[in-house]
């Protein structure tokens, strides 16, 4: 009933898999707590990393003003660490300005993007930098982007020495090849990484096609198949407003066609995906493991998954986490 | 794309908010703004309470206390709810996701007790599912009377009378179990559909009953039943009839106050906009408006209801009527038909007219209770996938339906077990059915009420607002733990009153306490057996999943 009797087949890899933190700070420092807590051989963040606030703290008379959660905050200019760290536990960016900035950025849609930009590649490069100080030398750090965070980010982490990026490539695991894709379909919300089910379809298959026949596979794919029950989110009308059914939201899969087609052609050992926060769970698609740990960033909790690989490319076993 | 807890705009370029000197700057990204708003919150809390339940509970008050009366439970049961809900507003600023009590004490108090309180209420929802269907089958003699009535069919009316041995109710039970399990394994929006509307019939049955009682005299609801049951006196004969068996009537303050676990229960569903506090907007704001009406309007009904019923039928009618039914059957039967647990429905169809508000007051309890175990199936089978998410239960219990996109398993299991406890609530003595669905929802309550006094303890971080001071934080906290402090000893005040009453709300005999030995253990033995199976088996260990992260 608790799964199969694995036998002889001892754990050559255990992954440990978390996603969409958006720029939680909390989240991020848990996220690399977990190779120690949970003795993960490999920790893979899988996308939609970037956070997406900005909170303008605005310095007047040795005070600092901002608005959070709806409240306006005024604190002394001493306490700005503290205010920045609060902040940014909650995936926001704190970023000091005078008023005549404020009205700049927003009078000025590009100069506000380019601020977000270069807010995301800093907080990168502080990530990077905290993963190459707090983990041992032999935990596998793998960053890959999802379809909320800006392309510019790449090479943030493409360049650092301690994180992998290996987005739309194969990366050698050991007894497994993993191949990622944070590129999901259509949104509505016309995000960076979009395209169509046919081409995303295809850049599955691309890839898969170059791991060597009979080579055991993961996919680290940012959208969850469709109708898996890893995709449940609740069902919008054309405003963008859920629609309400029986006095409760409607439900509806949002996932990926050409994802689940890709997992039922190919079966590989184990499907990573994220995007859905509230979707979190593991469903099977035939021999294929596929696991959305959600997420809850927002509050400070990281959501993740442990899976331990056996020498033959299976999948031993695998537990969702709350930490 | 992000849940629909995200705070994001949606389409468009990095936009700002608010004030010229506080605005918050979004980029564009995907995910949703929090859209439930007060209305569509309400509409949920209001979805979430059977409505035409009231009378259950009123009856089961009538029957089980001498000199009851309904006025202070009502308003007592409201201002328990009403503290809870303040309570649960902390909860859910601290923690604004979907999920309730088990989310809440996993967070706050521990992994754990999250787990346990899980699958207890997994139990109980289960548990509740066969009460439920229980309520629905001993309405069907009076569903079959109304319909008979309706279509002049003595034939249909008469056979309810053959529907009221324990086996028959069983039976009945489990009809009603497979119809709420056929009904599942359509997709989840379809589902939501037929709940709605079944929703709307029966407040559409309460409204028009409130009507009646409000547009008729006493003198009229006297005639009424005289027709109704064919005898000239029914009212009066009633009413001598209890006399002679020895109910006392009047009121008391001390069955009024004994009578509120009933209303507790009554109001149960009510602060249900947490279960979706994911959805909100501005969550903690959101969900407190829409609690108060929701809770507010409840009030007015169902004492609006209550003072009809007082006025139309009177007290003395309704407690002799009510416990000449269970004290002496045989001689209530000889002057009417009415059924004696039917309460203000049954009232309603003695002033009923038309067929059509026969049909609407035969069929309300039984469709209201489909619509509530829908509801809760719904809850069960989720909270069913969380466990098997984690590895306390096996995963296969949280497989998806190729076809219809039902969890099949999760919902077989439910039906299964919710039909032996059918079995189990209609041939074996295991005490006040009600009651100990209340003692279970006591519970529900003093955790939640626990909950939210450890909150400022154990994670004062989730409550605290960046760049508040420390005099202002502290008072804050003070505030969150006074509140949670109330809940848990209005929660424990509800439990004492079940526990000095268990003589009604579910005698601590061996069947009762086996039952809630059950409930209350069935998370740590499912825990520790899962683990030492696991353990066997040198799979993962189940305690990585309760592990905290270091935040720093």
């Amino acid at each position: 009933m608790w799964g199969k009797a694995k036998g002889s087949r001892k754990r050559e890899l255990r992954i440990y898999f978390a996603t969409d933190v958006h720029g939680s700070e909390v989240c991020f420092r848990k996220f690399l707590a977990a190779a120690r807590v949970y003795e993960a051989d490999v920790i893979i963040l899988g996308g939609d990393f970037a956070g997406k606030a900005i909170v303008p703290v605005l310095t007047e008379g040795g005070m600092l003003r901002a608005r959070v959660g709806g409240e306006e905050v005024t604190v002394p200019e001493a306490e700005w660490d503290r205010l920045a760290a609060d902040l940014g536990k909650a995936g926001l960016y704190p970023v000091r300005m005078d008023t005549a900035e404020l009205r700049r950025l927003s009078a000025d849609e590009a100069a506000l993007d380019r601020l977000f930009r270069s807010e995301i590649a800093a907080q990168m490069q502080r990530w990077c930098d905290l993963a190459a100080e707090r983990l041992d030398p032999s935990v596998r750090c793998i960053i890959t982007p999802g379809n909320d965070d800006p392309v510019d980010a790449d090479a943030v982490l493409a360049a650092h020495g301690r994180v992998e990026c290996p987005e739309l490539e194969l990366c050698d695991l050991g007894p497994v090849t993993m191949v990622s894709l944070g590129v999901v379909p259509t949104t509505p919300w016309n995000t960076e990484r979009e395209c169509t089910e046919e081409e995303l379809g295809k850049q599955i298959s691309e890839m898969l096609d170059q791991v060597p026949a009979g080579r055991p596979s993961i996919v680290n794919l940012h959208c969850p198949p469709y109708a898996s029950g890893l995709d449940d989110a609740p069902e919008l009308d054309t405003t963008l407003k859920p629609v309400i059914r029986g006095g409760r939201p409607s439900i509806i899969p949002v996932g990926s066609r050409a994802v689940r087609e890709a997992i039922k052609r190919y079966q590989p050992v184990v499907g990573l995906h994220g995007h859905i926060h509230e979707s979190r769970g593991a469903q099977k698609i035939g021999r294929t493991l596929c696991v959305n740990p959600g997420s809850d960033y927002s509050s400070g909790v990281l959501r993740g998954a442990v899976i331990d690989i056996a020498q033959d490319g299976s999948c031993l076993d695998f537990l969702l986490t709350t930490g | 794309m992000t849940s629909s807890s995200e705070a994001s705009v949606p389409a468009g370029a990095a936009r700002a908010g608010g004030t010229e000197s506080t605005r918050l700057f979004v980029r564009q990204t995907s995910g949703l703004v929090r859209e439930l708003g007060i209305p569509a919150a309400t509409g949920i809390s209001l979805a979430s309470v059977a409505v035409v339940n009231t009378f259950i509970n009123f009856n089961a008050g009538l029957t089980d206390f001498a000199k009851a009366d309904m006025y202070l439970p009502l308003v007592a049961g409201a201002v328990i709810w009403l503290v809870a809900m303040f309570a649960y507003r902390y909860l859910l600023r601290a923690v604004p996701r979907a999920g309730g009590e088990y989310v809440y004490l996993s967070r706050i108090v521990s992994p754990v007790a999250g787990s346990v309180a899980g699958l207890g209420i997994a139990v109980v929802f289960t548990y509740v599912l066969s009460t439920n269907a229980h309520f629905a089958a001993q309405f069907t003699p009076f569903m079959l009377s109304g319909l008979g009535a309706a279509f002049h069919s003595t034939a249909v009316a008469n056979a309810g009378n053959h529907l009221t041995s324990n086996i028959a109710i069983a039976w009945l039970s489990v009809v009603v179990m497979l119809i709420v399990a056929a009904l599942s394994l359509f997709s989840v929006r379809i589902v939501a559909r037929i709940i709605f509307w079944l929703i709307v019939l029966q407040v559409l049955a309460f409204v028009v009953l409130i009507g009646m009682l409000a547009f008729n005299s006493h003198a009229d609801f006297v005639s009424a039943l005289a027709t109704y049951s064919n005898h000239p006196n029914a009212y009066g004969a009633i009413i001598a009839g209890a006399k002679a068996n020895g109910v006392v009537f009047g009121t008391s303050i001390a069955a009024a106050v004994a009578i509120i676990p009933f209303m507790v229960l009554n109001y149960n569903g009510v602060l249900y906009s947490y279960y979706v506090g994911g959805e909100l907007r501005r969550p903690g704001r959101t969900y407190l408006y829409a609690s108060a009406i929701s809770i507010g309007v409840l009030v007015v009904l169902w004492i609006g209801v209550w003072a009809l019923l007082r006025a139309r039928a009177g007290l003395t009618f309704m407690q002799a009527q009510a416990n000449l039914g269970v004290i002496n059957p045989t001689a209530y039967g000889k002057i009417t038909s009415l059924s004696s647990v039917a309460g203000g429905l049954g009232y309603g169809m003695v002033l009923s007219g038309d067929p059509i508000t026969k049909i609407l007051f035969a069929t309300a309890v039984p469709l209201a209770e489909i619509a509530v175990n829908l509801a809760f199936l719904t809850v069960t089978t989720r909270v069913l996938f969380a466990q098997a998410f984690d590895r306390l239960l096996p995963v296969r219990v949280a497989d998806i339906g190729e076809r219809n996109h039902a969890p099949n398993v999760a919902i077989s299991i439910v039906v299964v077990v919710g039909i032996g406890f059918c079995f189990l609530t209609s041939l074996v003595n295991l005490g006040s059915i009600v009651a100990l669905q209340s003692l279970f929802f006591a519970l529900i309550l003093l955790a939640g009420g626990v909950a939210a006094t450890m909150l400022p303890l154990r994670r004062a971080d989730l409550l605290t607002t960046p760049g508040m001071p420390d005099d202002a934080r502290k008072k804050w906290l003070r505030n969150v733990a006074l509140v949670g402090g109330a809940t848990t000893v209005l929660a424990l005040f509800t439990v004492y009153e079940l526990v000095a009453h268990s003589s009604v709300y579910g005698k601590f005999q061996w069947e009762s306490i086996l039952t809630l030995v059950i409930v209350l253990g069935a998370g740590p033995v499912i825990y520790v057996i899962a683990r030492a199976v696991r353990r066997q088996r040198n799979a993962l260990d189940l305690n990585m999943a309760m592990r905290e992260l270091p935040p720093e």
